[in-house]
């Protein structure tokens, strides 16, 4: 059609616009920002920050929930997405309305709840001092285990959601085909389920993984001062201590994280 | 007034140029078809005629006014797309409405307009359903109602039946032609079907890869085929090279590259070659024979009496007065 | 046990992790006592009234409930051109188009924030309009993917048959376009709305003396009080969410586009 060069462009320029004033140029300033030691360039923000035995160890433990809370929900929702195919039809909708309320729910609300059930006086601990299995009330709160709990409820409905739809569009027949060929049902799953699912499990994985990185209500919640992912302590450096470097560069390593993972599962497994 | 005319039109599909030095006319009140199998550059043709594709190069002109810089919307030009494209969420009367209400067309000439229109197609009962709700075949009337109500100067059909299954084809290609007919209407047809090219045409023009292969009514190009591609497209199953024929039927046509016979124009049982039966197949009305030759391979029907068994020998002729010379173009 | 069983089971034991705390929570937020305990042992509406006795509350709720039909409508109005052109126009660098339009969903909402605190609020900037602007930002990825979906699924051909009976490009979008792709249009405010409604990581540093939303706000009141006021003002956002989520999963099929 006549025009048809112009009519796209004016289509996308006013949010392309809108992003690149509100969006692009903050966040590259900030993390360009991360380079400047003073007036000039230099290394120094990243020295100091990976300098600190502290910083490392958040960093560390970062990474170690994001990795722990991503295995365990593939290995999770794998079955229980497969499970879905049993469930009568007229409830289906149900399930998937369930998996998806948590996601619809505010994540202080939702993390609310973990406060309630783990506290010193929360019901697992009540559950354990009654059966007797424990004298005096086991801290779970503010330890790595609160979080590794919290970050499953948030992120499992990414994957369960993910893998679900990887599953519905599996080839009609394919796992009764498999099995009338003499496959056992743990081989018609590593045979012919994983591979034709993998681009939804690192589709997932990506959305789980990064979701970790990048959660704040969370740790800070759960977590509380003893146990800092790097979320929190960016919010520490930059509202409380006023550390504009550190912060800087913590935001600079988030955004690495959560890059590399996207770029490199991307490029193993197909598109995110 | 309705006389289309594309001179020299040159087209690309991205940057790859899919149709080249194209020249077609097309008189008022014709029904052309472009026939091609998928890639040929027909449904591009018409995609640049309906205005949704700009020409490279060349013109395109209808009733003498040159439209090749018209935007789509100011043609007056029907379509009706393989997919039908009807709107989902309107009515069989909106539908057909739809370009009424565009031209700001009174109420009452509008009901009249749209009623008259759903008569041509017989879906009268059928305006207050949405497309979701008819048939196939009458989704696809609606789409044809949709495109005549407009009263276009040109009406452009791709691939309009293809979506049909056997029956109800054979069916609204007669449709088509008495609407044709009736409305007195210049249609260019796209399709990749030889049979309905043939049944419905005034004018058939064969295209390959971006060109122009063959052009004229539907008994030329079915009895004389000018290339091997049309002559196959044709169903000239026969198609064999020149130096594979005797020297006689050479020496008459020297320019021809090739020779084709039809199945049912080669004689069997009595002949100079002799082949062997690699397939034997019941077609109803016939049994068709697969034979294996010094010449290549060589299918002929013959009667359903006919005794002779695969595996086994038989001799055939390939009557020289049945011929078609072709010429690689 | 019947080994096929075993896939349906831990589907239903993780509902249960997913959907069982909400229910400790509801049940919390009738307890009677001042501070928060459970199992309570005395039953109280209080907590519900207090909610919305609290005035942080009340007015960050309604700087959410703004905040969130604002920055929906204009990612809305941004984003569903950029959907449309996407889909039917081949535009020379779509892959850079989409990474920017992509971007905000990659860049954690903290570093966001911070970067609008910096470089916007210190700078004189005031706090509202970087709220909006963050938000709006945030929810552009959504908005354009949702539609985008909406868009592909739609054939264009019915676009190009209104363009022949005489639409222009405009017309034909707004009379056969938009109405065909509502589905997918309220499915991302939707989505929007909520993504906006619940954002805690991009308003962390944009909320100061003033202006609050209600996440905020809650996350601020639970650092001094432990009563079970949150517990009943969570009551109320989970089945807030429920109803929204069982009537659009209803009307639209959410689970498509989530």
């Amino acid at each position: 059609m006549p025009g048809r060069t112009v009519t796209p462009w004016l289509l996308v320029t006013p949010a392309l616009l809108f992003l690149t004033l509100v969006f692009l140029y903050p966040v590259v300033k900030l993390l360009l920002n991360s380079f400047s030691v003073g007036d000039t360039f230099g290394l120094g923000n990243y020295t100091s920050f990976f300098g600190d035995r502290f910083n490392l160890e958040v960093l560390w433990r970062t990474l170690r929930v994001a990795l722990v809370v991503t295995l365990v929900s593939a290995v999770v929702c794998y079955p229980a997405a497969y499970g879905i195919q049993s469930v009568p039809p007229r409830y289906r909708g149900l399930v998937t309305a369930l998996i998806i309320v948590p996601l619809m729910t505010s994540p202080v609300a939702r993390t609310y709840a973990w406060l309630v059930l783990l506290g010193q006086t929360g019901i697992v601990n009540t559950a354990l001092l009654r059966s007797g299995l424990v004298q005096e009330p086991v801290r779970i709160l503010y330890t790595e285990w609160a979080v590794y709990i919290g970050m499953a409820q948030l992120f499992i409905p990414l994957m369960l959601l993910t893998l679900i739809s990887a599953m519905e569009n599996l080839p009609r027949d394919v796992v009764p085909a498999a099995r009338s060929l003499g496959a056992t049902s743990l081989q018609s799953f590593t045979r012919v389920i994983l591979p034709l699912t993998r681009e939804g499990l690192v589709v997932g994985g990506t959305l789980v993984f990064t979701g970790c990185i990048t959660a704040y209500v969370t740790p800070a919640l759960l977590g509380g001062a003893r146990v800092q992912l790097l979320a929190t302590l960016l919010y520490q450096k930059a509202g409380v201590t006023v550390d504009y470097a550190a912060a800087s560069v913590i935001s600079v390593v988030m955004l690495a994280l959560t890059l590399t993972v996207a770029g490199v599962l991307r490029g193993r497994g197909g598109r995110t | 007034m309705s006389h289309l005319q594309l001179d020299h039109l040159h087209l690309r599909y991205g940057n790859a140029p899919a149709v080249e030095d194209l020249n077609l006319e097309v008189q008022d009140g014709e029904l052309v078809s472009l026939l091609g199998p998928s890639g040929c550059g027909k449904t591009t043709t018409m995609r640049a005629v309906a205005g949704l594709l700009a020409p490279a190069g060349g013109t395109i002109t209808l009733g003498g006014q040159d439209i090749t810089r018209l935007p789509a919307n100011r043609r007056d030009i029907g379509l009706v797309f393989q997919s039908y494209a009807l709107f989902p969420h309107l009515s069989t009367f909106e539908n057909v409405a739809f370009g009424l209400r565009l031209r700001k067309v009174q109420d009452a000439e509008l009901r009249r307009r749209v009623g008259d229109a759903l008569e041509v197609v017989g879906l009268s009962e059928f305006a207050a359903r949405l497309p979701a709700n008819l048939s196939g075949g009458q989704q696809q009337r609606v789409a044809l109602a949709r495109a005549i109500v407009i009263e276009p100067r040109l009406l452009l059909l791709d691939e309009p039946l293809s979506n049909l299954d056997a029956k109800l084809r054979l069916d609204m290609r007669g449709e088509l032609r008495r609407i044709q007919r009736e409305l007195g209407v210049t249609m260019l047809y796209v399709t990749h079907d030889q049979d309905e090219a043939l049944a419905l045409s005034d004018r058939i023009v064969i295209m390959r890869a971006g060109r122009i292969e063959q052009q004229g009514t539907p008994e030329q190009v079915y009895a004389r085929p000018g290339t091997p591609f049309v002559a196959d497209f044709m169903g000239w199953q026969n198609i064999l090279s020149a130096g594979n024929v005797p020297e006689p039927l050479r020496r008459t046509h020297p320019a021809a590259t090739h020779f084709a016979w039809r199945p049912e124009s080669v004689t069997l049982g009595a002949g100079p070659t002799s082949g062997r039966v690699l397939a034997r197949t019941y077609q109803g009305e016939h049994l068709e024979f697969l034979l294996d030759s010094p010449l290549g391979r060589v299918k002929a029907f013959a009667p359903v009496t006919a005794q002779w068994a695969e595996g086994s020998e038989l001799t055939f002729t390939l009557p020289p007065e049945r011929a078609a010379a072709l010429r690689d173009a | 046990m019947n080994s096929s069983r075993v896939p349906i089971i831990i589907l239903y034991l993780t509902l249960v992790f997913l959907v069982g705390p909400f229910l400790v929570v509801f049940i919390a937020a009738f307890g009677g006592e001042p501070t928060l305990k459970f199992p309570p042992t005395s039953f109280s509406t209080q907590w519900f009234t207090k909610v919305f006795e609290v005035e942080s509350f009340r007015s960050s709720f309604l700087t959410s409930l703004g905040l969130g039909l604002m920055s929906t409508s204009l990612a809305l109005a941004l984003g569903i051109p950029v959907a449309y052109a996407l889909s039917r126009f081949r535009l020379p660098g779509a892959v850079v188009i989409q990474t920017v339009l992509t971007s905000p969903a990659l860049v954690p909402g903290l570093v966001v924030g911070l970067a609008l605190l910096q470089y916007f609020i210190n700078l004189g900037g005031s706090v509202y309009p970087s709220l909006l602007a963050a938000h709006t930002a945030l929810l552009l990825p959504y908005v354009v993917r949702v539609v985008s979906t909406s868009l592909i699924n739609l054939k264009p051909d019915i676009e190009e048959a209104a363009i022949s009976l005489g639409a222009s490009r405009l017309t034909a979008f707004r009379l056969v376009v938009l109405p065909n792709i509502r589905g997918g249009v309220a499915a991302a405010a939707v989505l929007a709305f909520i993504t906006s409604f619940d954002q805690v990581a991009v308003s962390l540093f944009l909320t100061g003396p003033g202006v609050s939303t209600l996440p905020i706000s809650m996350l601020t009141f639970m650092e001094y009080n432990y009563d079970p006021t949150i517990a009943a003002l969570s009551t109320l956002l989970i089945i807030f969410s429920i109803g929204l989520v069982l009537v659009f999963e209803r009307v639209l099929g959410l689970s498509r586009y989530v």
